[in-house]
């Protein structure tokens, strides 16, 4: 047995050997879209091979990190640019120079490449709401296109999404909305929504998949998923919420690489036209960031570059949303994820008392329901201590730094704002069935 | 195995060097074995709820803040919860099965034991997805039932979903140990009942399944812990309230270092092996089967017409349960689009298509994995079982403690484990960091597996009289060519359905693979479906390729099946082989 | 309690294509201790399983007390059967075990408790009622057995082979045990024996099975003085039967020795002649001559094999202390008290 393990992995050494051209890439990207850039690149440069890492965006960082002392990886290939912020303030990507020409600076107000060259946008992605048809059309619900609409009571239970804790790509939609209506109206409508929503999921894929099965009609998900489930027949459709944030996949080499050519020639491949068009593949579909491209598109592709593509877009805040990224996604799951039930119950008592009173005049009455709207949107903190490091040390262990006071372990701040949102969910569904019962 | 001999202990000669002998110096790296890959990557990773996340100090804080924390609480309470009903659940698809099969002749009982053990071969969270799309809100049949009768009922929904999916998932475990069970009972002990007066459910429910106590309970035991452990469920049907999708949020959550993670991880561990000593516990002194002298089974009558109509009613119904993940799969690997419709649109062979092109390496790995990590088991099993039943090997008994604690580590944290053991850890040969080394995902797999393993073997070796061995010995056999010709070839029944449950398990595990795999050339069948099932596009062919897993496992298993048979037979048809 | 009798009326039973029991007709009359005796396989277990109901509904009438039973299912038969094993519930105490068929049966919490107590107590094992059976020796586990079953005062007692498990001195305080208890309850009760000397000792009458087919009905000592048939004869007790024919009143052996037998029967072929009623004699007196070919030493007899023209027969002579007999070799003549034999055709 063990001689067969030696022999083996002998073997193995000896072929990795003959293959000395091998670009490894890990990345948090699905076949799908790894395969088609495989294909394309050892075809358009027959000299290297590439080689797939998969890993989510969090343990690529982690692996990173823990591998660095011997490092064997390339390139790094993710969408969330959280990742490679944490990962350059750590020197482990390589200040590599790129040619990018007839890329723009920046798509919907967002810079497409890092300013400071240690990684590159290859490809614009903005978060949009993805519906089932068939679903829509069993329900007569009419399509949701902005994120109020998705507060309305007909939509009590047709909606999911992910939870930001569990996928980069929704934090950066929870953080769009907090920067884009202010901390405390974007919470409101958070929890409006997600009062209508019949799931939290822990997968980012989770809410593509339920919307194409048609376990639930919305889903508040990135473009691609809703884009490439539709191309590949599902009965979905996606449309962008005139408030949204552009923000694009990057890739990075990775500091020390042992294969730095074979790297530089896979981004430049990456980012040249022939590249960005493989974005088109029906299973991939990302906005390309080569302007160039959208030459070839087919009709009704959105085209961030356009002058009419989401018309509200923000400048996105990269700083904010780094110095409370955990803190947001702890309040999130502490308000929203992990007390769905409690809050959808305390949601649909108060739609019904709205529904009871739309044209009534009864003052007791509409008083209840409007403080139990806002127990509902009250928040244990306000926005200023969400960016005060002392707050959001407590969720960075490892990271603060000795001479900040960190008010207390995340345990501790956790369960005091779940004691604070479970009385008032309840309180504010006791309100609201007061409202009802006076018909 | 409580009349075996005490230990040797008491003989005092103490000497600084002593000559080991074979048996002492197997035993010994054994345990090292044990030791190294799996008590000290799962010390690696809960000793960090002993410490304080910012000093590094020793602390219990943790604990407290635990204790304190609701949301905690009600994790606990829910997790209890689910284990508890989906043990209730699976006993109530199990019972019928086993009790028809065993109790009557009935021509559908080679059908149900091989069909029984199905669902334990296909992973689980797979299970999950096919069953979401036939029982989810707007599954197939809630479609129908909302089409035509105009209501829906919420199978999949909540905790109620999680206990949904977990039964019949696990069911298998205590259908196998109570057939055993059952069929170890003495006929004149269900006779004797009736003679007494007594009939029925009732006779069933004092004598009959009393005395089958040992195997419900041995494979209740299985489900509840399985389940309290299990996370890739929970996670897919979007259930976090529970601990074990607590402490993976927790400890794999974007940048977060919450220590909560790993004191869920302990309470996991420290919960599971209380949940199986208590079971050990209570069994302690109740192997009725072995009392009873002469006699057969139980007597096995025939139905009448209106029984087995009866039965073949029931039967079918569960069957049908039980195996509607597969054919969910089923429908998903050969249907085009499927979306808010009892059916897919279509049907096509594409997605296989794109397995065998894309795929082949998963199916190759997985069989070179999972073979190797069963070889590995059967061949510790079979020492361990030795050693612990026939030599006074001092700590004997730890051996067999360590080895079936492996059931009560999380997939999870053994991954974990292994990451942070093995990390900085450079093999020779070039074959780069341990951690990612396809190498080790057949040692956690081989770790995981031992428990089914040992107890298949040491099964074989009870039923090997000692007299043939003390025959071996009297003619001149020293113990190694003792084990080696004569009580391996009698364990081979044994040794291969410890092989064959350790391979089929082994080949559809994901929780600890998941951390271990370093690069997709080396991913196993699980692993690449559960990639294939991130995309759109790649729904059809991840349940494609869960349908060649659940084909390969199966005709591993008929082989294997088939052997054990003749080997059976071979042995009956020489008598002194068994007890 | 009224006692009960059992008629067993042409009772056919086979297993695919083996015969088990071909054609049973018996009574059994109330009070009695009846034994079945038989070698395996003869049906005996067969038969006693069928009156208490277990295996496949046999064809035929099965009637105790005068009421045919053999429709119903086991648990409404009020049969008593203890079992070989015994079959105690490992899983209860004694008093557990005993209790249980009053439990099956309704009966009062208030009523069980005296009537469990005077089971055991009748067992002489009240002491040990809270025991775990594993806990019991085997003489112990029979008693409860027998008190489990006697506890619900059963019309009929049914043992299967209840001794087969013990050791040899136990094996016979048991079985006076068992007949003590047999007349003091009064209980019509069927032994299933495979041992001669048990079916002998206890049982007012007994039949004797082969294959399926009662071949002999009767008190023990009938069986043993009249077999009506060579199985008979030589499954109770030990046997010399010799072949020959009858003439002029006596029996004439294939060896031409002619033996004075008081009961004529004309078309007889055969001869039992039980060993003590052949004797070593001197030359006159006796009438076969023959070589001792082998002997045993039994204590109270010495039994020689003797070949003779009419084959090896088995000879019982009372032991004296200090007497040799003869030795294997010696030529003796024997003499044959042949006036009661059997003769059978």
């Amino acid at each position: 047995m063990k001689k067969l393990m030696l022999t083996t992995a002998l073997a193995l050494v000896s072929s990795a050997a003959a293959q000395a051209d091998t670009v490894v890439v890990v990345t948090s990207f699905p076949q799908d879209l790894t395969n088609p850039f495989k294909v394309a690149f050892e075809e358009a440069h027959p000299e290297h091979t590439l080689e797939v890492v998969s890993r989510n965006t969090n343990a690529s960082v982690a692996y990173l990190q823990e591998t660095r002392g011997s490092n064997t990886t390339d390139l790094f290939w993710a969408s969330a640019p959280d990742a490679f912020e944490v990962l350059k303030s750590e020197g482990l990507l390589a200040n590599v120079d790129i040619s990018v020409d007839g890329i723009p600076d920046d798509v919907g107000g967002y810079p497409i490449n890092d300013p400071d060259g240690y990684y590159y946008g290859f490809a614009a992605s903005g978060y949009g709401i993805m519906y089932n048809t068939r679903y829509v059309a069993a329900n007569n619900l009419p399509v949701a296109r902005e994120w109020d609409d998705l507060i309305r009571a007909e939509y009590n239970g047709h909606v999911a999404m992910s939870s930001p804790s569990r996928s980069g790509t929704t934090h950066l939609t929870v953080e769009t909305l907090l920067q884009g209506d202010g901390w405390e109206e974007g919470w409101a409508k958070w929890k409006w929504i997600a009062g209508n929503m019949n799931t939290v999921t822990e997968r980012s894929f989770g809410v593509p998949d339920a919307v194409n099965s048609g376990s639930t009609g919305f889903g508040i998900v990135i473009d691609f998923f809703g884009l490439a489930s539709n191309a590949s027949g599902f009965p979905v459709e996606l449309v962008y919420p005139s408030l949204t944030a552009i923000v694009p996949a990057n890739i990075g080499i990775v500091e020390n690489a042992p294969n730095a050519q074979g790297a530089k020639d896979f981004v430049e491949f990456v980012l040249s036209p022939e590249g960005q068009r493989v974005l088109l593949n029906p299973a991939i579909m990302r906005l390309p960031v080569n302007p160039e491209v959208y030459a070839e598109v087919p009709e009704g592709f959105p085209n961030p570059f356009s002058e009419d593509f989401a018309p509200g877009a923000i400048a996105f805040d990269v700083d904010t949303s780094g110095a409370r990224y955990n803190l947001v996604n702890s309040l999130f799951d502490v308000m929203i994820t992990y007390r769905l039930n409690d809050l959808r119950a305390a949601v649909a008592a108060i739609q019904a008392a709205e529904a009871v009173h739309a044209d009534s005049e009864n003052a007791e009455a509409l008083a209840l329901i409007a403080e139990a709207r806002e127990l509902v949107e009250a928040l244990p903190i306000t926005e200023e201590e969400s960016l005060d490091p002392a707050f959001a040390g407590v969720f960075q262990i490892s990271r603060v730094s000795a001479d900040i006071a960190v008010v207390g372990r995340q345990a501790e701040v956790e369960q005091a704002w779940d004691g604070f949102t479970v009385a008032n969910y309840a309180k504010a569904k006791e309100l609201a069935d007061r409202a009802v019962a006076m018909r | 195995m409580s009349d075996m001999p005490q230990p040797a202990s008491g003989a005092g000669r103490f000497t600084l060097f002593p000559r080991l002998s074979g048996v002492a110096i197997t035993g010994i790296l054994i345990a090292i074995f044990l030791m190294a890959f799996l008590v000290l990557p799962v010390v690696q990773v809960i000793y960090v709820a002993f410490l304080d996340a910012r000093t590094g100090a020793m602390t219990l804080q943790n604990f407290r803040d635990f204790f304190n924390t609701s949301l905690f609480r009600e994790s606990f309470v829910n997790s209890f919860y689910v284990s508890a009903m989906s043990v209730v659940f699976a006993t109530i698809i199990a019972l019928p099965l086993a009790y028809i099969t065993t109790r009557f002749n009935f021509a559908g009982t080679a059908i149900i034991q091989s069909l029984g053990f199905i669902p334990l071969i296909m992973p689980p969270f797979v299970g999950a997805v096919a069953m979401s799309l036939l029982f989810g809100r707007n599954g197939s049949v809630n479609l129908l039932l909302d089409q035509y009768f105009g209501f829906k009922v919420p199978f999949m929904e909540g905790l109620n979903g999680v206990i949904f999916v977990q039964s019949i998932h696990y069911f298998p475990f205590i259908l196998i140990n109570l057939s055993a069970s059952l069929r170890n009972i003495d006929r004149s002990m269900e006779e004797a009942a009736q003679n007494l007066g007594s009939s029925g459910m009732r006779m069933f429910r004092r004598i009959v399944f009393p005395l089958a106590m040992p195997g419900y309970l041995a494979g209740a035991a299985l489900v509840f812990i399985k389940v309290f452990d299990d996370l890739g469920t929970p996670l897919l049907l979007n259930v976090n309230t529970m601990l074990a999708p607590q402490a993976y949020l927790r400890i794999t959550g974007v940048g977060i270092n919450d220590p909560m993670g790993y004191v869920i991880s302990f309470i996991l561990v420290a919960f599971s092996i209380f949940a199986l000593w208590a079971s050990f516990l209570f069994m302690r002194g109740k192997d009725y089967a072995t009392v009873q002298k002469g006699g057969g089974g139980l007597s096995k009558r025939d139905l009448a017409p209106r029984e087995k109509l009866i039965a073949w009613a029931v039967i079918l119904f569960i069957l049908a349960l039980v195996l509607a993940p597969h054919f969910g799969l089923m429908l998903l690997a050969f249907g085009t689009i499927w979306s808010f419709s009892p059916l897919p649109d279509a049907f096509t062979l594409q997605h296989f298509g794109t397995v065998f092109t894309q795929s082949s390496q998963y199916i190759w790995n997985t069989v070179l994995y999972a073979g190797s990590a069963a070889i590995i088991d059967v061949i510790l099993g079979v020492a361990i079982a030795y050693i612990v039943l026939r030599t006074g090997l001092i700590g004997r008994k730890w051996l067999d403690y360590m080895a079936t604690a492996a059931l009560a580590v999380p997939g999870v944290v053994l991954g974990i484990g292994y990451l942070r053991m093995f990390h900085g850890v450079q093999l020779p040969f070039g074959l780069g960091q341990m951690s990612s080394f396809w190498g080790l995902i057949i040692v956690a797999l081989a770790v995981r597996r031992l428990p089914y393993a040992l107890r298949a073997c040491m099964a074989a070796l009870q039923q090997v009289a000692l007299s043939l061995e003390e025959a071996a010995e009297s003619l001149g056999a020293n113990k190694s060519s003792t084990v080696r010709r004569i009580v391996v070839p009698l364990m081979t029944g044994g040794i291969l359905a410890g092989f064959v449950t350790s391979f089929a398990t082994a080949a559809v595990e994901l929780s600890a693979t998941i951390m271990l795999v370093g690069r997709a050339s080396d991913a196993p069948l699980a692993y690449g479906i559960y990639l294939y099932m991130q995309s759109p596009a790649g729904r059809g062919a991840g349940a494609a390729l869960g349908i060649l897993a659940v084909v390969i496992v199966a005709l591993g298993t008929y082989l294997s099946q088939r052997i054990i048979e003749k080997d059976r037979n071979r042995r009956a048809a020489a008598p002194g082989a068994e007890q | 309690m009224k006692k009960a009798g059992i008629r067993i009326e042409d009772l056919h039973l086979s297993f695919g294509d083996t015969t088990v029991l071909a054609g049973i007709d018996m009574e059994i009359y109330p009070g009695e201790f009846f034994a079945f005796l038989g070698p395996s396989g003869s049906g005996k277990s067969t038969l006693l399983r069928a009156i208490a109901g277990f295996g496949p509904r046999p064809k035929g009438r099965i009637l105790i007390d005068g009421k045919d039973i053999a429709d119903l299912p086991p648990w409404k038969r009020n049969v008593g059967m203890v079992f070989q094993s015994y079959a105690l519930w490992p899983h209860m105490t004694v008093r557990q075990n005993v209790a249980f068929g009053l439990e099956e049966r309704r009966m009062p919490r208030a009523q069980i408790g005296p009537k469990v107590e005077a089971a055991l107590d009748l067992v002489g094992l009240l002491h040990l009622a809270e025991r775990m059976p594993s806990q019991l020796s085997g003489g112990q586990q029979q008693r409860v057995a027998l008190a489990r079953t006697v506890a619900i005062e059963p019309q009929v007692l049914l043992l299967d082979e209840p001794l087969s498990n013990l050791d040899a001195a136990l094996r016979v305080q048991m079985r006076r045990e068992l007949l003590s208890l047999q007349r003091k309850l009064g209980l019509t009760t069927i032994f299933v024996t495979h041992d001669q000397e048990e079916a002998n000792t206890t049982s007012d009458r007994m039949a004797v099975l082969d294959g399926g087919v009662i071949q002999q009905i009767g008190t023990p000592q009938e069986l043993y003085d009249t077999p009506v048939n060579g199985f008979v004869a030589g499954f109770l007790g030990t046997a010399n039967i010799l072949a020959g024919h009858m003439n002029e009143g006596c029996f004439v052996t294939k060896g031409g020795n002619r033996l004075a037998v008081d009961n004529y029967r004309g078309t007889a072929s055969r001869i039992v002649l039980r060993p003590q009623s052949v004797s070593l004699a001197d030359e006159e007196r006796g009438s076969i001559a023959g070589k001792v070919t082998h002997r045993e030493f039994l204590g109270s007899q010495i039994r020689y094999l003797v070949g003779t023209e009419d084959g090896e027969i088995i000879v019982d002579t009372l032991h004296h202390a200090g007497q040799s007999g003869h030795a294997v070799g010696a030529d003796v003549m024997l003499m044959i008290d042949s006036r009661s034999a059997s003769l059978l055709d």
